[in-house]
């Protein structure tokens, strides 16, 4: 049924999470998650360790199958159409980055691109583009990614989530294996790349800091279920219990990391 | 992108490689391989065709000589590993064409040459002329004595002696039981079941009056004992013959004449004389064989 | 005259013997790659195969070798030639090392990289021929290596039943009881070992991911 949008006023939300549930096991990760995430925007999903935000991710582009409920992505059942075309059309980033370490950088980056049949010099454009996009040497290009740093090793992989530019980006955590310094640096140069590209994200971490410089808006999760999803300035000041909590355990100076603008 | 084209490249070189490792056999169109078995009668059988090719042709003789039994032999010859070798009609008949035995040489003879031909592509040389079948020996003396020739004849006296068997010849069915029947042999007691080695010895001791043995013996010779006519022909005929490749045959048709020229040639006692001369003197197989392809002037 | 001497003087026949030998491992070990690599691809992606298909090429293995080839002999197809027996029973020797090490190398691929390449939108086949075999190769050819270590050893054995090879040397010298003859098997069998595993441990150590 496409005729649908034209109806109403807004366009539908990019990715909506309709009554999910997910349970393994016996285990319920998830249940009753509603949400909906509009274009352009950088929703953080915060929470702890078995909070269900990982699986909320993952069930995005049918790494897992939720038990009950529907995710849509652009207004259609992300069920529905072919699967490899979906997640082709997200970009996916993971804290262990998951390079192929038997292909040279520009390989890596240019993979999607190349299985989805760019001819050659298109395909090289776009890697220089990308590696300038996220801060890296040219030179690059032909390294290998034992060759790289950590740091440098994230920003291939957000380069190729990047490179077939896609609508939606979804983010696990991908920060959350570096060093501080380099932790810092990345997500200032997130902000501003997000800034320039207004791609749709669905951001992962368990760092309130992260999620208020990062989100312009944040869902805060809970074994399993949505607690509240506020901006970043009224997390700040809610009075729900558990936000709270976060802000009282992550102390000091908070005000100047939440960012205040988005879009 | 270096180790995935490097990993398809070593799947297709190492298949390859395997592969033409497999279709390898060596090119022989200038030999002639003779296989054996490994017991020294077959050996000697060996030696003498690759002597007689070797001094008749231009081929050369490649010898794969003690080949572990009848079974080992057909597989090599049928694979075309080996080109000939000695083999025994009733062996063939029973062992390897899986029928019973029965009929005079001439009959199991034919139907062995017949069948080889039509299932394996493989044919029988003329017979060397001897039989190595199973011998009932009795000592020399006693068989002039009471002036015996034949197991009929001896039945009379079976009810006086005592007998000694090979273990396996005592629980063939068509071993001791069928002898027994078909000569009405009672022996004083059960034979006695000894090593075929120390069979002849104890004949000779007096433990035992009458062995179990084989035609070809090389101590009948040695020990003067006498082997007892098998009148009722209850042994099937093992006769000496050379199985050959049909294939080996076409394309060196020159060692037919060579086989045509040892037909008949070798009587059991010149066979015994051979095997003793080895197992009993220790004498040198190939000299063995050469002296007495010289002596029968089928060598130069 | 001493061993190299024999074997020089009946060079024809070494070579000859080194090269059924090579045959009888070549076709088992090329069978047992076309069954087993698929098999360890098959159980890796499907961990509960895995333990009734790496038992049973356990099972097999624990089989004496002698005792299969006399197990086989008398069936009908098999029986009749002894070659075609032997090549059964060493590639089903050859099995378990080449099934469990595919099965090892490909569960060994980072799982990152794996959840990545899916989450990126490869599809499976991409993901096995793109990702997963490449990274597991070296992996997996230890696993050949040793299959063909183990088959020129065994294949020695095939003599016994007629399937020709080195063996053959080996089991005429102890009939013989010659020693020149049981080591002109003995000993091409041995470098034939050597040969392969230093090769095929070369190509491993090219092929191992960074």
């Amino acid at each position: 049924m496409l005729g649908g949008h034209m109806e109403s006023a807004a366009a539908p939300p990019v990715i909506e999470f309709r009554d999910v549930s997910y349970q393994i096991a016996g285990n319920q990760i998830l249940s009753g998650f509603n949400l909906q995430i509009q274009s352009g925007e950088s929703v953080v999903l915060l929470g702890r360790s078995g909070s269900g935000k990982t699986t909320s991710l993952k069930l995005v582009n049918r790494l897992l199958s939720p038990s009950s409920g529907e995710i849509r992505v652009k207004g259609v059942p992300n069920t529905q159409g072919d699967l490899i075309r979906l997640r082709r059309s997200i970009g996916y980033v993971i804290q262990d980055v998951g390079l192929f370490p038997h292909f040279t950088i520009e390989r890596n980056i240019g993979l999607v691109p190349k299985i989805e049949g760019w001819p050659e010099e298109r395909i090289r454009a776009r890697v220089q583009e990308l590696l300038q996009l996220v801060g890296l040497a040219p030179a690059i290009a032909s390294r290998y990614p034992h060759q790289l740093s950590g740091g440098q090793r994230q920003r291939v992989g957000v380069a190729r989530a990047l490179a077939a530019d896609p609508e939606i980006l979804l983010m696990d955590e991908p920060f959350g294996a570096l060093d501080p310094l380099t932790r810092d640096e990345l997500r200032r140069e997130f902000l501003l790349l997000q800034q320039r590209l207004h791609k749709t994200v669905l951001f992962v971490t368990h760092d309130l800091r992260e999620a208020l410089r990062i989100g312009s808006r944040i869902a805060l999760m809970e074994s399993g279920r949505l607690i509240t999803v506020l901006s970043p300035i009224d997390f700040l000041r809610s009075a729900e219990p558990l936000a709270s909590a976060y802000v009282k355990a992550f102390g000091e100076g908070l005000e100047s990391a939440a960012n205040r603008g988005t879009s | 992108m270096k180790i995935l084209r490097s990993s398809a490249y070593t799947a297709a070189v190492i298949a390859l490689a395997l592969f033409l490792l497999s279709s390898c056999s060596a090119p022989r169109s200038d030999r002639v391989v003779v296989g054996s078995k490994n017991f020294t009668e077959s050996f000697l059988l060996g030696e003498i065709i690759a002597q007689m090719i070797e001094t008749h042709t231009h081929l050369k003789v490649d010898r794969r000589f003690y080949l572990a039994g009848t079974y080992i032999c057909q597989q090599a010859i049928l694979a075309g590993r080996i080109d000939v070798y000695p083999e025994y009609t009733g062996t063939a008949l029973t062992a390897i064409l899986k029928q019973n035995a029965g009929g005079d040489k001439r009959e199991v003879y034919q139907r062995v040459k017949n069948e080889y031909e039509r299932r394996f592509r493989l044919t029988l040389g003329p017979a060397f002329g001897f039989n190595d079948t199973f011998a009932m020996e009795i000592r020399g003396e006693d068989a002039r004595r009471l002036n015996i020739k034949t197991l009929s004849q001896a039945a009379a006296f079976a009810p006086q002696w005592r007998a000694g068997f090979g273990y396996e010849f005592m629980e063939r069915p068509d071993g001791y039981r069928g002898l027994a029947a078909t000569y009405g042999l009672h022996f004083a007691e059960q034979p006695r079941i000894m090593d075929l080695g120390l069979l002849s010895r104890a004949l000779k001791d007096h433990q035992i009056d009458l062995a179990g043995g084989n035609t070809t013996d090389g101590q009948i010779l040695a020990l003067g004992l006498f082997v007892l006519e098998d009148d009722r022909h209850y042994f099937p005929p093992y006769e000496a013959v050379p199985v050959i490749r049909q294939e080996t045959l076409q394309q060196h048709p020159e060692i037919k004449p060579v086989f045509a020229a040892l037909a008949g040639k070798i009587s059991d006692e010149e066979m015994q004389r051979m095997n003793y001369a080895v197992e009993g003197q220790h004498r040198d197989a190939i000299e063995v064989v050469h002296d007495f392809l010289k002596n029968k002037n089928l060598v130069p | 005259m001493n061993v190299f001497r024999f074997m020089l003087h009946n060079h024809d026949q070494v070579l000859e013997l080194t090269l059924e030998h090579l045959r009888l491992v070549g076709f088992s070990t090329l069978f047992a790659m076309f069954i087993g690599i698929p098999l360890g691809i098959v159980i890796a992606h499907r961990p509960r195969l895995n333990k009734p298909v790496l038992a049973s090429a356990n099972i097999i293995q624990t089989i004496p070798s002698l005792a299969l080839f006399g197990f086989l002999l008398p069936v009908p197809w098999l029986g009749s030639s002894a070659d075609r027996l032997a090549i059964l029973a060493l590639t089903l020797y050859a099995l378990l090392p080449i099934i469990r090490n595919t099965y090892t190398g490909i569960c060994g691929v980072d799982a990152a990289v794996v959840e990545a390449g899916r989450g990126m939108g490869l599809t499976e086949s991409q993901l096995l021929f793109q990702v997963e075999l490449p990274l597991a190769v070296s992996v997996m050819l230890s696993g050949v290596r040793v299959a063909i270590v183990i088959s020129v050893g065994l294949a020695t054995i095939a003599a016994a039943i007629g399937a020709g090879g080195l063996g053959e040397f080996i089991f005429r010298g102890l009939a013989m009881v010659d020693n020149r003859v049981i080591l002109a098997g003995a000993i091409p069998a041995a470098l034939l070992a050597l040969l392969a595993d230093f090769a095929v441990g070369w190509l491993e150590r090219r092929l191992r991911p960074r």
